[in-house]
């Protein structure tokens, strides 16, 4: 029962992580579709927004693991 | 999984002591960026021995980052952003090298240890005040905590004080992340199974490297600009 909750708090903050760079990445493109000249600041900003995006999970990894060692 | 398994996984990850000089515990992080830095400053140097107007052969290797950072921080500070780029590209280039020694095999990486990520952060968010406390003088600096309104104050202040966590702890997570991915792997399957998450690997390595380097430009730059 233990391993559930570590489990699900990984998955959970993963999920929603996902998501949200799903979305992220579908505007970029239609961006640069549209305007492919911008592709470059448009690349360099969506890494920056996925990288904070992909910060939460890992806090969230970093607490799971903490967990798995306690328990 | 049980207790024992784990204890296995997280042996193959923990930095252990290699040995004791004094009181003083010697990890094998330090080791490892000791070995790292001893294949940095002779590859540094062969590479750029004879430097030539006209690049060839391996001087296109330091002469493609440095141009790379050299267009991010004239795009985000303009000129005077140019002298900013040993740092920066540093940053980049032996943060890259330690994210990807892991594939040195028997080898833990440094940036698995929440202790050296932590120390790359706070230098580099002492460095960014310091920049900043330069630049505006220490009156505009205090100044820029108040900015928009008064109130803001608390606020500000948390946001200067998490940048170093947030930045060590994404270094560090990414790393550590991918190596128990692999590790575990490893363990339930040794053949073949683990090859395209070290791949994915590579790619993070890169990737968080970069995200390092490009935070630092925008924290320098967001502190000279200003609000």
């Amino acid at each position: 029962m233990e391993f559930l909750s570590v489990a699900l708090a990984v998955v959970v903050a993963a999920l929603s992580s996902a998501f949200s760079q799903g979305i992220a990445t579908k505007a970029a493109m239609e961006g640069i579709a549209r305007q492919p000249e911008a592709s470059g600041d448009i690349r360099t900003t969506l890494i920056l927004a996925l990288a904070f995006m992909e910060a939460l999970t890992l806090f969230s990894f970093v607490v799971a693991i903490l967990l798995w060692t306690k328990i | 999984m049980d207790l024992h398994a784990l204890q296995e996984v997280l042996e193959h990850i923990r930095p252990s002591v290699v040995f004791y000089l004094g009181p003083v515990r010697i990890t094998t992080t330090v080791v490892n960026t000791w070995i790292i830095m001893a294949i940095l400053l002779p590859l540094a140097y062969l590479l750029t021995r004879r430097l030539g107007t006209v690049p060839r052969g391996a001087q296109h290797l330091p002469e493609m980052v440095a141009e790379f950072f050299h267009n991010l921080l004239e795009e985000t500070m303009g000129k005077e952003g140019r002298k900013y780029l040993p740092l920066v590209g540093t940053l980049f280039i032996f943060i890259l090298f330690l994210n990807l020694s892991w594939f040195i095999p028997n080898m833990k990486p440094p940036t698995t240890d929440l202790s050296s990520t932590l120390a790359f952060a706070v230098v580099t968010i002492v460095l960014v005040q310091l920049i900043g406390i330069k630049k505006k003088g220490l009156k505009g600096y205090i100044k820029h905590y108040f900015q928009p309104t008064p109130f803001m104050f608390p606020l500000n202040l948390l946001e200067e004080l998490v940048k170093p966590v947030s930045l060590s702890l994404r270094l560090f997570a990414n790393m550590f992340g991918e190596k128990t991915v692999v590790t575990v792997l490893f363990l339930m399957v040794p053949v073949f199974c683990p090859i395209p998450v070290m791949f994915l690997g590579i790619i993070m390595g890169v990737i968080q490297a970069f995200v390092f380097s490009l935070l630092t430009v925008i924290y320098i730059a967001n502190l000279i600009k200003g609000h």
